[in-house]
């Protein structure tokens, strides 16, 4: 008697876990376990922040309107303060204890080439909505399952650069770099040198400067002897704050293409004073446009006033989620991650809710939303003018 | 009944344990560690891989710092020259790793020269700045020696094994971190009863009367630099293998001033100190994480968005409050207790 009570057990045992090991991680009945690794700490946080509350409102957007199929979306956040072995951590956490289905929220560049290896071997579906590095693209030998949205800074400094030179580009027109040293800045001197080659810019001169600089005086006194009058910048927030400080103090007219968190909010406050209307280039749209405008109304129906923290982060971020969420309801109720990367991979022009081009990915090309749109920014109402649509370049 | 424990013989001073007991419960915490990947889930194991792989530059960094009395902020520094010579050396040149770890201790050991020779006249904060430039040099070196490390793009590990062990999956990673941190640590606790510890010191009390004594600062400097680093520049390569990609980025300096705090709230000249403050520091996040899963959802939530602020908060209170109420550390707080149980119950002091 016993032993067949025993066997009994055994076989239920047997079938219990055939079962679970048929599904994939972090899909029950009644939800879906999406992990989200990002910056909520450090100088860089407050891409974390954007990154977080896109996530967030797409998530309850989804979820008020029925879930996927169901099934609610659950958001695990964690932060890897922008450290690469952090995210390794905070990814070995997010599959082994809280077995999520897939992510969303990949850190900066070099934290999503670090989760890499990880991501392989899971086979983890995964949609890239910072950082977009050129490493990570499919066709360069990252997993099938990574999925990337936007450029990289390629792209937007070229047609920055494209633009001056057949809109704006003054008499005599120099042209300045001043790039950080590392692979962002190389990024960027890759867009700048295509457009000077195509073109046949004057190229006057090229600066690199160590991250974390915060005094720009000797490098803009350069741009002044080197007679610049179109400055191609690739600092951020305070740097270019002091770069446009420093430039007006020396009276220097320029012309300015900058790299797209230009458009934020902080920015604006940041190179506002210095009153030169420069240029940014970005693949969603800023603060200011009626898009944006739009999503924050929208937002607010299920995320309150927290919606009005919005940033271009929050709308990737957003597109990020619910592009990955199409894939997801195309699967119907058999939700598996080859199903999903399958799914990805057949997204055909999927609505960004005029946050950005519409999103493509096939088997071949999983980069979507490259095409840029050019905005001035002008000083006399901080608001900022749209010189082209979403164009790919 | 016992009073306290009392060193009478010589060969007592300089054993690396006159205790019996205390072998036998480190051979149990072995055994324990042994079991652990069995008994605990995946996760747990990989976190204990990091304590690990911490703990081993930890106590390389203390040897420097708290027993040579030569403070380094370039731990970091160390780290990137044995995780990138043990990349390299994978990739490229296709070595095992068998032969790929000793090298990039030694490797680090060698760098350490470059620091350690200019730095002889040097003490206290002149060389803590001094080690902080060499982690900026190295860093820059990286990212410029584009041919070699390829430079910002950084470079993927493959899979490697060791001994026919696979690295990558399962705890075949733990398993060699923990034999090379029992190696290593027996290694440390044997240096410091021969007559190189007893120099260190020596040193780092009083230079002067060191010197006097017939230490030969210079020779003893570099061997603390030299030996130190090769500690440091093995817990860089394991990091490599740990992370399985690395850029300048894996190796910021936050990983020096995390040192530094490790041996600091572990105890300073102290091998347990620097275990202590290794697997405190690393596990500290977590236990955060669960004390918080403890107050239900709403906290978690809280947690999940702030857990670095959180987790740098405590950073600073804790070691505020360990240098305000026990100045010898973890260690110290453990020597307390043990002498307190062992005495008791005519414990005092």
């Amino acid at each position: 008697m016993f032993g067949r009570m025993l066997l009994a057990g055994a076989t239920a045992l047997a079938l219990s876990g055939g079962a679970a090991l048929a599904g994939d991680p972090g899909v029950s009945d009644t939800e879906i376990k999406i992990g989200d690794i990002n910056i909520l700490s450090g100088p860089a946080k407050f891409v974390g922040d954007g990154v977080v509350l896109g996530s967030k409102i797409a998530a309850a957007e989804i979820n008020a309107n029925g879930g996927i199929n169901g099934r609610k979306i659950v958001i695990i956040t964690e932060d890897d303060g922008y450290v690469p072995s952090r995210s390794v951590q905070a990814l070995q956490k997010l599959i082994s204890q809280d077995e999520i289905f897939a992510l969303n929220g990949t850190s900066g560049s070099s934290n999503i080439l670090a989760m890499l290896p990880i991501i392989e071997e899971e086979g983890l579906p995964t949609v890239v909505t910072t950082a977009p590095n050129s490493k990570v693209y499919s066709e360069n030998g990252a997993p099938p399952t990574v999925f990337s949205i936007g450029p990289g800074y390629v792209t937007p400094f070229y047609a920055q650069v494209k633009y001056i030179h057949e809109h704006l580009e003054p008499a005599n027109a120099k042209y300045g770099l001043i790039i950080q040293d590392d692979d962002f800045g190389d990024s960027i001197e890759q867009g700048y040198d295509k457009a000077v080659k195509e073109f046949g810019l004057n190229d006057a001169i090229r600066i690199r400067y160590k991250k974390g600089q915060s005094d720009f005086s000797a490098e803009v006194l350069n741009l002044r002897e080197a007679g610049v009058n179109v400055l191609v910048s690739g600092a951020i927030f305070g740097g270019q704050a002091s770069i446009f400080k420093e430039a007006r103090k020396l009276d220097l007219d320029l012309q300015a293409a900058t790299v797209w968190v230009g458009d934020m909010p902080i920015s604006v406050k940041l190179f506002g004073p210095a009153g030169y209307p420069y240029l940014v280039a970005d693949y969603v749209v800023a603060f200011t446009d009626p898009a944006a405008q739009a999503f924050v109304e929208n937002a607010k129906k299920y995320v309150g006033d927290e919606a009005l923290a919005s940033d271009r982060y929050t709308y990737v971020t957003y597109v990020g989620l619910k592009t990955l969420a199409e894939a997801m309801r195309r699967c119907g109720q058999e939700l598996t991650r080859a199903c999903t990367v399958e799914q990805l991979d057949k997204m055909e022009n999927f609505d960004a809710g005029g946050l950005m081009a519409p999103i493509t990915f096939d088997e071949r090309n999983k980069l979507a939303g490259t095409a840029v749109k050019i905005y001035q920014f002008d000083p006399t109402n901080s608001g900022f003018k749209t010189l082209t649509e979403f164009t790919d370049y | 009944m016992r009073s306290g424990h009392f060193k009478e013989r010589y060969q007592q001073l300089v054993a690396v344990s006159d205790n019996r007991a205390a072998w036998g419960w480190s051979g149990l915490l072995v055994v324990a560690l042994l079991l652990l990947p069995l008994v605990a889930g995946t996760y747990p194991t990989q976190l204990a891989t990091r304590v690990l792989v911490l703990a081993i530059g930890a106590v390389g960094l203390n040897l420097l710092t708290g027993t040579a009395g030569l403070i380094s902020i370039g731990q970091a520094g160390f780290m990137a020259v044995g995780g990138y010579t043990n990349a390299i050396l994978l990739t490229e040149a296709g070595w095992p790793v068998e032969v790929t770890l000793p090298l990039s201790g030694l490797a680090a050991a060698v760098i350490s020269l470059v620091v350690g020779i200019p730095s002889l006249r040097l003490k206290g904060l002149y060389l803590a700045i001094t080690t902080l430039a060499f982690a900026f040099i190295i860093n820059h070196m990286i990212l410029y020696a584009d041919d070699i490390t390829q430079g910002n793009r950084g470079i993927f590990l493959p899979k490697s094994t060791f001994l026919g062990v696979g690295l990558t999956k399962g705890p075949g990673l733990y398993y060699l971190c923990l034999a090379l941190t029992v190696v290593m640590v027996l290694l440390a606790l044997n240096i410091l009863r021969s007559r190189v510890g007893r120099a260190w010191m020596a040193l780092r009390d009083h230079d002067i009367a060191a010197k006097v004594m017939g230490v030969n600062l210079t020779v003893y400097k570099l061997y603390a630099f030299m030996v130190s680093s090769f500690y440091v520049g093995l817990s860089g390569a394991l990091l490599s293998l740990e992370v399985r990609f690395i850029n300048v980025d894996v190796y910021g300096l936050l990983l020096s001033i995390e040192a530094l705090a490790m041996i600091i709230l572990g105890g300073l000249g102290s091998v347990r100190g620097a275990l202590l403050g290794a697997a405190f520091l690393t596990l500290l996040p977590e236990s955060i994480r669960l004390v918080f899963d403890a107050f239900g959802s709403g906290a978690q939530q809280l947690f999940s968005n702030y857990v670095f602020q959180i987790r740098e908060l405590l950073y600073g209170v804790v070691i505020v409050l360990v240098l305000r109420f026990e100045p010898g550390g973890l260690n110290g707080i453990w020597r307390n207790t043990k002498k307190y149980w062992s005495n008791w119950p005519l414990s005092y002091g």
